[in-house]
């Protein structure tokens, strides 16, 4: 049975979870129901959770490698990770970063990209490679009984890359592409302009893979420059996980990545610029980008969020929990559970080295554009005014407790976690004090923190759709729309506007 | 340089020299066997068992042997309505119950519908397993059918449309190969229905498809995870057992799809769609059949990966496309090989569905090498590992085997029979299924590119031209 081929009843990305927390369960039925109604069967003691731990060392050119081991799946994850990613492509080569990552698996000194290809995939395995917010990747998953020699064209990509220029051509059409699919998406087209709203020209305002335009602007030099100055064994954090003994996992990233020659120049530190404090908004932003011809309205309120290593992080989660966290929190609730307007809606704290976006999106058939705005800003304004009940933040903690521990269940979800962690120079060990530090917060602290760090007057709304069908109704409650035809968008713009000198 | 030329060399042998043996790299990895117990009830239930400690969870899967293909005539899209419509009010349970038991307490509840199978799934920790069983039991037994329910979630149905239909630029195309590719079949309906026939269905005619598919004698139970086997019997006993299986037959799909007989064409326009794409399917046999093995390895070895025969060619070498699929769709009644190529830009489709087309009959003139056999069967071996790390998705493996194959030993069994799959076995299906009169052949097209004074109608019904063979349709496509 193709998996292409089922249709869900929820979106997977509403998915993750297990932990066990007792629960009230309240029963709502009429009278006539009432006789004869029977009671779930309550559940029976529940058995502890145990994360693996992770152990680390460090080579002697400067790489940290850290292991994981989770025996029974005969698979193993490896990953390297280098600790800069999008927010150091210079200003006008948006993609610079994403393209050098990319380009990684397409030749190297010792193979071409089509032996490559051949070479990981004669072993069963795949080989990834792309950069994300502050981190660029390469992954591969395997069969642990061929292991090493993955992990030796891992390698390869990772530090012998040749940036053919026809392998940059081949990647520059291929994304330019694939950019042009993605902006006749309204959802995606409407993230890329919440970016621009958010940080304006800030490092991380332009979207990561770049724009029409500035693809064209990569030259192989600039590919060069990022590779030499970002990608060496001390600015970078090797993870292995899954069916492996820690031992031989060691002993295999020595072999491998042992002679990777470390620069005599000192390591590059991450960028000033992400750190800095994002000035606030004088006065958040109402964009509507008009594209006649969408088939649905894409809605998303978008605001500054928080820093990965914000003391208040775990509240940052657990209010986001239950504000859109899942199919039973308010945003699905209201809008989709109670009114019918959307397939799903839900709600995201994307926290970075810097401080990251917070955003809340959805899609509904354009004559619903301007109620579902309304009720993303309400709901959100609705987490500072009202004190959350126990009986909802229980379970929204539950569910937060039961994606993360979820996440872990696969060996590279199991990697990409303790990636993250060491990326951000957090203790390894965050994996096992996780579920206490979501079980502490209270809803006291969901309403400070919503009020503090989360508020309303930040917020800015971004529409993709169909304007004439809810543009109207959306000024009777935002004064300050701006509509922007989709033909007069410009994504390499804070002011996401093309300049009329341009033409 | 010396290795990296024997490394070409040993590659370009490799397609070329169709005999030549290799020695074996490595064992055959196997598959760690997974061990199941069964037992049908007297209500004629199917129950399956995996017991796994490893982690403190169980996932749960209730399998309703009813698809989308069994959705009334006029009433396509049913038998997903119906879907959503079991997460509402039950007699003992109000309506979103189960995320209350399931989300709520750290789990995740989702279902599928698909062509021949409606399943219900959820993960939860251990210890409420039996609070799960109660409410599967309750959904089955005694669902609420109500008419706010109806509306209200058969509005969330026209949004699920809109947002993975009408939306995205292609899915169109996703409706379109369905619709084109079966004459007869119930297939060529696509499950998410439409619009109209959704408008059109009543609360009788919902209340008529619970009667006659929701009954215990066509539900398949699987549960993997932690539990006591011993407790695990006694709480299905207990739940499921006493539900009662009606009398009443039940109706079942006897349609036969002719065999295609000529190659058909069509033509169609995406509204937002910014570049063409083209799609090309062939009737398959059935899941169960003896081919489907060639079948698997051969769509392996045609689009898995970057070193596939269709990315290689298509994406790397002609920069044809910028992406391409290989998808052998096998369903329980005949299934539906498809092989789809998203146009680079500046490319034509007529390019591109050349350049398909030549990847097939090479496959069916020259016996694929042995380490492309290899490779297919390692990636196969990988993605069935991959599957089955978690507790559902062994359910998933075990569910899938024991409905739609009709024996859950085959959960086991099958890997060996994919790894004894030779190159002949490969050349042989090749030639039998990807024949020209097989071959039903879909355009898809920006808006901007439908000439004026074309026949074709508003609302995008594409156009059909019987081609004999390759080569434009009537009225020209493409720059």
């Amino acid at each position: 049975m193709n998996p292409l081929r089922r249709i869900f009843k929820q979106s997977a990305a509403f998915t993750l979870a297990l932990v066990a927390v007792s629960i009230t369960m309240t029963t709502d039925i009429s009278l006539a129901q009432q006789e004869q109604q029977e009671q779930p069967p309550a559940p029976s003691a529940p058995r502890s959770v145990q994360f693996p731990k992770p152990v680390e060392k460090s080579l002697k050119n400067g790489l940290r490698v850290v292991v994981v081991e989770r025996p029974g799946s005969s698979l193993v994850s490896a990953q390297v990770s280098i600790k800069q990613g999008g927010e150091v492509d210079p200003p006008q080569l948006a993609g610079l970063a994403d393209m050098t990552a990319t380009l990684l698996t397409r030749g190297t000194e010792k193979r071409t990209a089509p032996e490559i290809a051949e070479a990981i995939e004669a072993l069963g395995g795949s080989l990834e490679s792309a950069a994300r917010w502050d981190v660029s990747l390469a992954n591969v998953t395997i069969m642990n009984s061929r292991l090493e020699p993955a992990m030796e064209i891992l390698a390869d990509v990772v530090r012998r890359p040749t940036f053919k220029q026809e392998e940059i051509d081949r990647l520059r059409q291929q994304t330019q592409d694939e950019l042009s699919v993605a902006m006749s998406q309204p959802g995606t087209l409407a993230r890329f302009v919440a970016s621009r709203v958010v940080f304006g020209d800030a490092p991380y305002g332009h979207p990561l893979a770049g724009t029409l335009e500035s693809i064209e602007r990569i030259k192989r030099d600039d590919i060069v420059r990022l590779h030499s100055t970002y990608y060496r064994p001390d600015n970078a954090i090797l993870v292995i996980g899954g069916d492996i003994k820690a031992e031989d996992a060691f002993n295999i990233a020595e072999r491998i990545f042992g002679d990777w020659a470390k620069p005599s120049t000192p390591a590059p530190a991450p960028s000033a610029e992400t750190a800095r404090e994002l000035t606030a908004a004088s006065k958040p932003r109402v964009v509507v980008v008009d594209m006649e011809h969408a088939g649905q309205a894409a809605v998303v309120l978008a605001r500054s969020g928080l820093k990965r290593t914000d003391p208040e992080y775990f509240r940052g989660l657990v209010t986001n929990s239950v504000l859109g966290g899942g199919y039973s929190a308010r945003l699905n609730q209201e809008i989709r559970i109670k009114r019918g307007l959307s397939y799903g809606a839900s709600s995201a704290l994307d926290v970075r080295r810097g401080i990251g976006p917070f955003l809340a999106a959805t899609q509904t058939k354009n004559e619903s554009g301007a109620i579902v705005a309304s009720l993303l800003i309400d709901e959100l304004g609705r987490l500072s005014s009202d004190a959350v009940a126990d009986t909802e933040l229980t379970p929204r903690k539950a569910a937060l407790m039961g994606n993360f521990a979820r996440n872990l269940e696969t060996s590279d979800g199991l990697v990409a976690q303790v990636g993250s962690l060491a990326l951000y120079g957090l203790s390894l060990d965050e994996i096992n004090s996780y579920l206490n530090n979501v079980q502490a917060i209270t809803a006291s602290d969901v309403q400070k923190f919503a009020g503090a760090r989360l508020d309303t007057k930040g917020a800015n709304i971004i529409i993709v759709g169909n304007a004439r069908m809810f543009v109207d109704d959306l000024r009777k409650r935002f004064p300050n729309v701006e509509v922007i035809p989709e033909k007069e968008l410009d994504l390499n713009s804070a002011t996401l506007r093309k300049s009329k000198v341009q033409g | 340089m010396m290795f990296r030329k024997s490394i070409a060399l040993l590659f370009f042998c490799a397609l070329a020299c169709a005999a030549m043996i290799l020695p074996e790299a490595k064992a055959q990895t196997k598959l760690p066997k997974m061990n199941y117990k069964e037992r049908t009830l007297s209500n004629g239930m199917r129950v399956y068992s995996i017991e796994d400690h490893s982690s403190p969870t169980v996932a749960i899967q209730v399998w309703y042997h009813v698809g989308s293909k069994d959705d009334p005539e006029g009433r396509s899209g049913f038998a997903h309505l119906f879907e959503h419509i079991m997460f509402k009010s039950t007699k003992n349970m109000k309506s979103e119950m189960l995320d209350r038991l399931t989300e709520d307490v750290g789990g995740y509840n989702n279902a599928f519908t698909a062509d021949d199978v409606t399943v219900y799934f959820e993960v939860v920790p251990s210890n409420y397993l039996e609070t799960l069983l109660w409410a599967e039991s309750d959904r089955l037994a005694a669902l609420n059918i109500d008419d706010a329910n109806f509306k209200s979630e058969r509005d969330v149905v026209k949004e699920e449309f809109r947002q993975n239909y009408v939306a995205p630029p292609y899915g169109k195309l996703d409706l379109l190969v369905e619709q084109k590719s079966f004459t007869k079949h119930p297939y060529r309906r696509p499950g998410i229905g439409n619009i109209e026939e959704l408008d059109a269905s009543t609360i009788e005619d919902v209340r008529a498809f619970h009667a006659n598919y929701y009954r215990p004698d066509n539900v398949t139970l699987v549960v993997a995870g932690d539990f006591d086997q011993k407790q695990f019997d006694a709480w299905v006993d207990k739940y499921l057992g006493r539900i009662p299986k009606p009398d009443k037959p039940m109706p079942r799909v006897n349609v036969k799809e002719p065999e295609r007989t000529a190659e058909r064409r069509f033509v169609d326009y995406g509204e937002h769609a910014p570049l063409p794409a083209v799609a090309i399917t062939y009737l398959a046999p059935p899941q169960a059949s003896d081919d489907a093995f060639a079948l698997r390895v051969a769509e392996s070895i045609l689009g898995q990966g970057d070193s596939s025969r269709l990315y290689r060619s298509l994406v790397y070498d002609q920069q044809l496309a910028q992406g391409v699929e290989a998808d052998v769709d096998l369903r329980e009644d005949l299934s539906l090989f498809k092989l789809t190529a998203m146009l680079a830009s500046d490319r034509k489709p007529e390019d591109a569905e050349r350049a398909l087309l030549a990847e097939l009959k090479r496959m069916q003139d020259t016996p694929v090498a042995a380490p492309e056999l290899e490779k297919a069967k390692n990636q196969i071996i990988t993605s069935r590992l991959l599957a089955r790390e978690t507790n559902n998705g062994k359910a998933l493996a075990v569910g899938e085997a024991a409905v739609l194959l009709g024996d859950a030993s085959r959960v086991n069994s099958d890997i060996e029979r994919i790894q004894a799959v030779t190159a002949a076995d490969v050349q042989r299906i090749m030639k039998k299924y990807f024949s020209d009169t097989n071959r039903v052949v879909i355009h898809f097209l920006p808006e901007s590119e439908r000439h004026k004074g074309d026949n074709v109608t508003h609302g995008g019904m594409a156009r059909e031209s019987n081609g004999a063979g390759q080569g434009t349709t009537e009225g020209g496509t493409g720059k």
